[in-house]
């Protein structure tokens, strides 16, 4: 049925590349304006200022935390380790040292790519459920040396606290200035996340999702490849454990728990995962729910949300994304005016997880 | 009685085949626990033929190829391709020396389209074992891309190749994998049973896929259980009977060939 009928439109793609990249400009555009703006809109929806950098802070987290699971399909039930790791030596930093954010985040970024270097060489050898269980080990063994054999430095169960006010070349960073930082962060990290989804290195982490065996068998090294995409996603993860200390002087030993590595699945798979701008949505759902519906509706929350994920998983494998590309069909494709059709993920994106 | 065998096939391998030898396997031994799976075979595959190796269930095929590709380490025993030694590299080490592998199910990546299946073997010769590079977008104007575009069309998947691949049907996707293998740019290729599970209509076609490849000088090891298949396309084939080499030579030689009847006959009572 293939075989005879010779393909006409092979080469129309040469100005299409133009195209892309001006629909892609556009969206970005669109996409830093609703970040930008947020401080000002999330008062109007019962929100705070506050709130808004916090949904900095976990979107930076969830959408690293895609390059490894939604692209490669390495399900890490590590990352506060890199979260948590950075901000405690963030906290560090301001303690003992300088109240300089430069200086902190250098460090940052240095303690959790050795830290990333070392889980990643331990975990990365076994596959699947193995690996998963290899990363929360680690991850808890790292929480657990916090509170007891490295609690002169972190302050034990306590957490880490400081009296501290973090500055940028000696001006202090508090309230919007840190929102501000953060946004930066954030658009800068999307942008770099979408560009290297579609960059030769991103199709080959998509394909070990897909099948690593092939790949392998294709001559291709599927352990530097995982390698690559762990280290990438722990430096976003890093990012945003800076972030939060910044944003908040001080470092709850929380943020080492594995409940944060779960916390950050938990966005992933309500936005959409694989898409990048789900798991981001997935992060200001749930930042919005925990800080803002939990006061209407009281102590039920947890349950409404478990709910609501349970429904998502059932119902919606592809996350909010999956809602939204269905709505952006139903309407004929005009509610979303001039802006790229929502990625929805492809159909069995979550269900073979 | 194993050296007598190995003399009988040398001597019959300078008889009929041209070219050197692009594969040569010597004395190759793998047990597992109490089973001799592969008992000291040893072959020449010829540069740009295409051989064939059959014989009955558990005779050793699949292992024997499962130890050229490095998925199984044997015990003893030396395989070289183009006269450097393969054992003991990772696999995709020795896809990177030149051999590809067309597995007994389909392997291919099911929900991409086909040009991202083929991309990823055009980039894998392009760049090596890896790459980073993650800036540049994978578009119509990559070389690796293009590349793909042409091969699917000289397999005849063009007009499919912005589908998912998980669509296909069995023979398109024998189709895509050995796209796959064409980009990869191989120059041995490993096919267990490319044909099985096809209806007739898919393995002819496959058959004459496989001709077409040929002539771009790509050599192919074939284990096949349907004759049809063997004797459509090898131009030598060796007969493996319990992790030994029972008979080689050229096809009508082995049709005829005492041993080998007995070995599937044999195996019939």
């Amino acid at each position: 049925m293939s075989t005879e009928t010779a393909s006409a439109p092979v080469r129309a793609a040469g100005n299409a590349g133009v195209k892309t990249f001006g629909r892609e400009i556009t969206f970005m555009m669109i996409f830093s304006a609703i970040v930008l703006t947020m401080p000002f809109w999330i008062t109007l929806i019962g929100g705070y200022q506050g709130l808004a950098t916090k949904i900095m802070v976990w979107a930076i987290f969830a959408v690293g935390f895609d390059i490894l699971l939604g692209f490669t399909g390495l399900l890490s039930f590590g990352h506060a380790a890199f979260f948590g790791g950075a901000a405690y030596i963030t906290g560090v930093v301001f303690r003992d040292y300088t109240s300089e954010i430069i200086v902190a985040f250098l460090a940052s970024q240095v303690g959790v790519m050795i830290l990333a270097v070392i889980i990643g060489f331990l975990s990365i050898r076994r596959t699947g459920i193995y690996f998963s269980i290899l990363t929360l080990a680690f991850a808890s063994m790292l929480f657990a040396a916090a509170l007891a054999i490295f609690a002169p430095f972190t302050g034990g169960y306590d957490g880490l606290t400081m009296r501290t006010t973090p500055s940028l070349f000696g001006m202090p960073m508090q309230g919007l200035s840190v929102f501000y930082m953060g946004a930066f962060m954030l658009i800068f990290g999307f942008a770099v996340a979408r560009t290297l989804k579609n960059s030769a290195f991103g199709l080959m982490l998509r394909s070990i999702k897909e099948n690593p065996m092939r790949l392998e068998y294709t001559g291709v090294n599927v352990w530097a490849y995982k390698m690559a995409a762990f280290i990438i996603s722990a430096h976003f993860a890093a990012v945003a454990g800076f972030l939060m200390v910044v944003y908040e002087p001080y470092v709850a030993t929380k943020f080492l728990h594995w409940s944060t590595s779960g916390e950050v699945v938990i966005m992933s798979v309500i936005g959409g995962v694989g898409t990048l701008l789900g798991p981001i949505i997935g992060a200001a759902f749930l930042m919005y729910f925990e800080n803002v519906v939990q006061s209407f509706i009281g102590e039920q929350w947890k349950l409404v949300l478990g709910l609501i994920f349970v429904l998502v998983v059932i119902f919606l494998p592809g996350g909010f994304m999956q809602l939204g590309s269905m709505i952006w069909k139903a309407t004929g494709q005009k509610a979303f005016g001039g802006a790229p059709p929502p990625e929805g993920p492809r159909k069995h994106d979550s269900e073979r997880e | 009685m194993a050296q007598v065998q190995t003399a009988e096939m040398e001597t019959g391998h300078r008889g009929v085949a041209p070219g050197a030898p692009i594969l040569e396997v010597a004395g190759l031994n793998k047990r597992f626990g109490g089973l001799q799976a592969i008992n000291n075979v040893s072959l020449n595959v010829a540069k740009g033929s295409i051989h064939a190796i059959i014989g009955p269930n558990g005779a050793g095929k699949s292992t024997f190829l499962n130890c050229m590709i490095g998925l199984i380490e044997p015990d003893t025993g030396e395989v070289n391709f183009e006269g450097r030694s393969i054992k003991g590299l990772t696999p995709h080490r020795i896809i990177q020396r030149g051999i590809a592998r067309v597995f007994q199910t389909p392997q291919i990546f099911p929900v991409m389209s086909l040009v991202d299946n083929v991309t990823i073997a055009a980039l894998a010769k392009r760049d090596g074992e890896f790459k980073f590079n993650p800036i540049k977008p994978l578009n119509g104007a990559n070389s690796a891309r293009q590349e793909a575009e042409a091969i699917l069309e000289q397999v005849g998947l063009a007009d499919q190749r912005h589908g998912d691949a998980e669509h296909l049907s069995r023979g398109d996707k024998r189709r895509l994998e050995l796209a796959i293998c064409i980009a990869a740019h191989a120059k041995l290729l490993l096919l267990d049973e490319p044909t099985a599970g096809m209806s007739r209509h898919d393995t002819n076609r496959t058959i004459d896929l496989l001709k077409t490849i040929s002539e771009t000088g790509m050599t192919k090891v074939i284990i096949e259980h349907d004759m049809h298949v063997v004797f459509s396309l090898a131009q030598r084939v060796t007969v493996l009977a319990q992790g030994t080499v029972i008979a080689d030579g050229t096809p009508e030689e082995v049709r005829v060939n005492p041993k080998v009847k007995e070995a599937y006959l044999g195996g019939a009572h």
